[in-house]
């Protein structure tokens, strides 16, 4: 728990009590977690104390109706957003949520109560809720809490909420300055820094007791150009769960000078062609591909609903040998990278496909034992107003053997794919669609020109067995936040340089041919 | 009236504190879910939430945030904490509360139905079942379901600012639906299906539900792409929606007004075939889509945006609008307290045409039929229009066979101007509404 107890240093104190007001006292709950000075709103008013005899508490509560399983998520959530826009701070905004969940679980089945007034009374309600799922004759009591302490994957000296906005502001400003200068043809700049706080208490009937501490901070920056009649944007950002120290006026740089780039390379840019092509995934930033066109289809709840096109696929080769996929939240500083899931269990890294053979799915706690296997640490939750299903951490291909320059070469007639923005699939036919902020033409192995309104379109199965040539430059670049059964979850992938034999590209200029 | 009490306090403490204007927006939610998977209640879901959104603003300087926790002391330092935000922030001419002017009465739009708190749980689950197991038999071909859904919930809204405004509604929704697999391992295909309402008595019947929910999971078997090609195309009314919504994200006035959007300059300019109108309705008693206030407390009326193909307005809300110099609109969407309101249509409705929808392919010797959208479509800023889609393939004005893993690629702009036939058979269910209609030509981008 090193990582909970660093000494606070005297500047930092200032700062804190600076920006809140805060007074400096120790508090039952959020004192497990003090990295940084507790939120000012909690020194004031400690909205509970929830301490291992409470949590066990309402753990029996909730076991009362005969369940087999029960567990208390405490959340406490701090965001923070600084934006600029159109030559201003467009406004500073911050949010506080906090709430408990709690979940019964009697065999296949879920009850789940969650509640943001945690007067006793109310968590004791909540508690019971929860705990009408089940009936029976089972009767169990919960196992006394051991703490148990997990490894840091997180890259944070510093805590964002800890920097007053006005410091967070600077950043924005430099970056909207550099822009703007990079090119005459940019004629909008927006800038944002966003971090979120998280802190969270997890206790089940099987003894686990965990606590961790979640930064995830992210600057972006987005340009606009206009020339000739014609827009096109650009959009560059740095994120992770990284603290603040990762974060200054040279970053505000290279992101500006990115998202201009990016802006002033797709100004020309013609309509792409539509039909069945070869593409090239740029290393890096491709990895959006893999994680909705094939790691939605290997989480375990699918396969264990025989729900996704890989279910009954373990064991069984389903992508050209060359492919290997993983997901792994233990890579240090990555946007999907967890200590602990949201049930507690450690993080770890899965092989899901090596050289071609399906190798095994991403579990929660749920599906795990109703699959008779171990969780892989992948049971995750948006909040406490969600239960914890099977989700994705770092998703990424692993690095192949093929020279990234022969890749590219080997396209006579083809696409290039430098990064690939928003998509969304269905994992029951796999098929999926990707939109591609910044794409060109190959012709006879060379970038030529610049493409608009590519839309990659395909299914996942049929993608795997088209994997040609896969690079060996793996680099995980990618972040964002991914949907499923309407919970938001931070998550990061990558690949190397690769293509993909033939793939049906959705463009607006569609022709015979 | 708690909550109202606690929204009228956070704003006389916020000016008292010395800002110049300062708005509260509460929500509160109660809401129940149930999920029955082969027949056996597989999850049960209570939750219930509430949280305060404040802005203030301080010398045309704005500050926001929002908080859970509405205990007395916290939501002093949150208020405090919420003005010293405003501090950092630039100041900007239009950072004011909107003017509500001479507004009409709010309404009772009938939108509370207090007879859905007396639906007991084994009725819910009964529901449910139900709803499952005649989806499950709808066709022999159907193999599984992933599971039926009973949801109730009621929420209340409260918005509170220092121009004197107070107000609040409360809502119901009742809802239930299905999800059921055709098909074997590799080619399988979902349907899913629901109906929602403000009114338990509203709720369309199971039978329907479940019909819809198979026909639609079936009906996709063995589909396949086609050859790349131009031929004349049919948005069904339901795929219509996400069309539509790309075309709605080109009208916002602040895209206008950055000059982002392909409508820039088309005011009172023909955008669109004449059979189009489109109008922005929350007024409709009982619809989910219906709200007597929008997102900044004022009454809500009808909009029209496009009236026979000529673009008639943008969407505003009074902060876009007072940018723009234009005249205030009511159109304020807000999701929630966690955020600010935004522009954005509430309850948008493209006018039913005049054809039979089953005639409406008559007379196509080769075209395409679309059920289902894939992906957002629309660039807004130029018009390009490149989506995923399915369906079927039309030939000789008869359906032939299911299509899927097909694009579509245009210009929104032509593509509206290409409509040619509107059908009559708009279905409202969510808070956007189309008739299935007929565009004269499309690419579809298939196999080569």
């Amino acid at each position: 728990l090193k990582a909970y107890f660093k000494p606070i240093k005297r500047r930092e104190f200032i700062k804190k009590s600076m920006t809140g007001g805060a007074v400096f006292a120790t508090v039952p709950l959020w004192n497990l977690f003090s990295h940084s000075l507790p939120p000012p709103d909690i020194v004031s008013h400690p909205p509970i104390d929830l301490d291992k005899e409470t949590l066990t508490k309402l753990l029996s509560v909730a076991l009362q109706n005969r369940g087999e399983f029960a567990e208390v998520y405490v959340e406490y959530n701090i965001s923070n957003s600084i934006g600029l826009d159109e030559n201003k701070i467009r406004s500073a905004s911050r949010g506080v949520d906090m709430g408990v969940g709690i979940r019964v679980l009697k065999g296949e089945k879920t009850g789940y109560a969650h509640t943001d007034d945690l007067i006793p009374e109310k968590l004791k309600e909540t508690a019971r809720v929860a705990g009408l799922i089940a009936s029976g004759k089972t009767e169990m009591q919960p196992e006394n809490l051991k703490e148990r302490k997990n490894p840091n994957y997180y890259l944070v000296k510093t805590s964002p909420d800890s920097i007053i906005p006005q410091d967070k502001s600077k950043l924005l400003w430099k970056a909207n300055s550099v822009l703007r200068a990079y090119d005459k043809r940019i004629t909008q700049v927006r800038a944002s820094f966003s971090d979120i706080n998280k802190k969270i208490i997890i206790a089940n009937t099987e003894g686990v007791y965990v606590t961790d501490d979640q930064t995830i901070s992210r600057f972006t920056v987005r340009a606009s150009a206009f020339e000739n009649g014609k827009r096109s944007r650009g959009y560059a950002y740095k994120g992770g769960t990284l603290g603040y120290e990762h974060y200054d006026s040279l970053t505000a740089e290279e992101l500006a000078k990115e998202a201009g780039r990016v802006a002033i390379v797709m100004l020309p840019a013609e309509d792409a062609p539509a039909g069945e092509y070869p593409i090239v995934l740029a290393k890096g930033d491709c990895g959006t591909f893999f994680h909705e066109a094939i790691g939605h289809s290997l989480e375990g709840d699918g396969a264990r609903r025989k729900t996704t096109c890989f279910w009954d696929k373990k064991g069984e080769m389903i992508a050209s040998k060359i492919v290997s996929l993983a997901d792994n939240g233990t890579i240090p500083g990555k946007r999907g990278s967890i200590n602990v899931d949201d049930e507690g269990t450690p993080s770890q890294k899965t092989v899901l496909i090596k050289n071609g053979l399906c190798t095994g799915f991403l579990y929660d706690n749920l599906n795990a034992k109703l699959m008779n296997t171990e969780s892989t640490g992948n049971g995750r939750r948006e909040s406490y107003q969600h239960y914890p299903i099977p989700r994705m951490t770092n998703t990424y291909l692993l690095a192949g053997k093929d020279d990234p320059e022969d890749i590219q070469r080997s396209v006579k007639n083809g696409i290039f794919i430098k990064n690939i923005g928003g998509g969304n699939v269905s994992p029951t036919t796999g098929r999926f669609v990707f939109s591609v902020p910044e794409g060109y033409l190959i012709e006879d192995g060379k970038i030529t020109k610049p493409l608009k309104g590519i839309q990659l379109m395909g299914n996942g199965p049929d993608v795997l067995k088209n994997i040609t040539m896969v690079g060996p430059d793996l680099e995980i670049l990618g972040g964002g936040t991914c949907g499923k059964a309407g919970q938001g979850k931070p998550v990061s992938d990558g690949n190397p340089t690769l293509k993909v034999a033939k793939i049906t590209i959705g463009g607006a200029r569609i022709r015979r041919s | 009236m708690e909550y109202q009490k606690i929204a009228e306090k956070v704003v006389k403490k916020a000016l008292n504190l010395g800002v110049d204007e300062a708005e509260a927006f509460i929500e509160s939610n109660r809401n129940f879910y149930l999920l029955v998977r082969n027949g056996e209640v597989d999850t049960v879901k209570q939750s219930s939430t509430k949280g305060i959104g404040l802005t203030v603003y301080k010398d045309k300087k704005l500050g926001f945030s929002y908080t859970s926790d509405l205990t007395g002391d916290s939501l002093t330092e949150f208020t405090k904490r919420t003005i010293q935000l405003a501090e950092v922030a630039d100041p900007k001419p239009w950072n004011m509360l909107p003017d509500y002017g001479k507004e009409e009465k709010q309404k009772d739009l009938d939108l509370w139905d207090p007879s859905i708190f007396e639906i007991e749980n084994s009725q819910k689950i009964e529901i449910a079942q139900k709803v499952e197991k005649r989806a499950l038999s709808y066709d022999k071909r159907i193999t599984k379901s992933t599971g039926a859904n009973f949801r109730d919930g009621q929420s209340e809204t409260i918005i509170v600012n220092s121009k004197g405004i107070s107000r609040s509604f409360k809502t119901t929704s009742v809802s239930y639906g299905v999800s059921v697999i055709a098909g074997e391992v590799d080619s399988m295909q979902s349907g899913r299906w629901s109906s929602s309402k403000r009114h338990f008595e509203e709720l369309e019947n199971i039978e329907d539900v479940a019909m819809e929910a198979g026909k639609r999971a079936v009906e996709k078997l063995g589909a396949k792409p086609v050859q790349t090609a131009k031929v004349p195309v049919v948005f069904d009314r339901y795929a219509a929606g996400s069309f539509w919504r790309g075309v709605l994200s080109a009208f916002s006035g602040d895209s206008v007004y950055k000059k982002t959007t392909f409508l820039t300059d088309s005011l009172d300019k023909p955008v669109a075939s004449k059979l189009i109108t489109i109008t922005d309705n929350p007024t409709i008693p009982r619809h989910v889509g219906s709200t007597p206030f929008d997102g900044e407390g004022k009454i809500t009326r009808e909009n029209t945006l496009v009236a026979d193909g000529v673009l008639k307005m943008f969407v505003y809300d009074s902060t876009t609008a007072r940018k723009a110099r234009v005249k205030i609109n009511t159109m304020a969407r807000r999701r929630g307290y966690r955020g600010t309101a935004s522009a954005g249509t509430l309850n948008t409705i493209i006018r039913n045409g005049n054809v039979d929808p089953d005639k409406i392919i008559e007379g196509i010797k080769e075209g395409f039929y679309i059920t289902g959208l894939r992906g957002s479509g629309t660039d807004t800023t130029t018009g390009t229009f490149s989506v995923g889609a399915s369906g079927f393939w039309i030939k000789n004005g008869e359906r032939a066979f299911p299509v899927d893993g097909v694009t579509l690629g245009g210009n929104t702009a032509e593509i509206l101007k290409n409509i040619e036939l509107m059908a009559d058979d708009m279905d409202m269910r969510g808070s956007l509404s189309s008739p299935s209609f007929k565009v004269a030509e499309l690419a579809v981008g298939g196999r080569r």
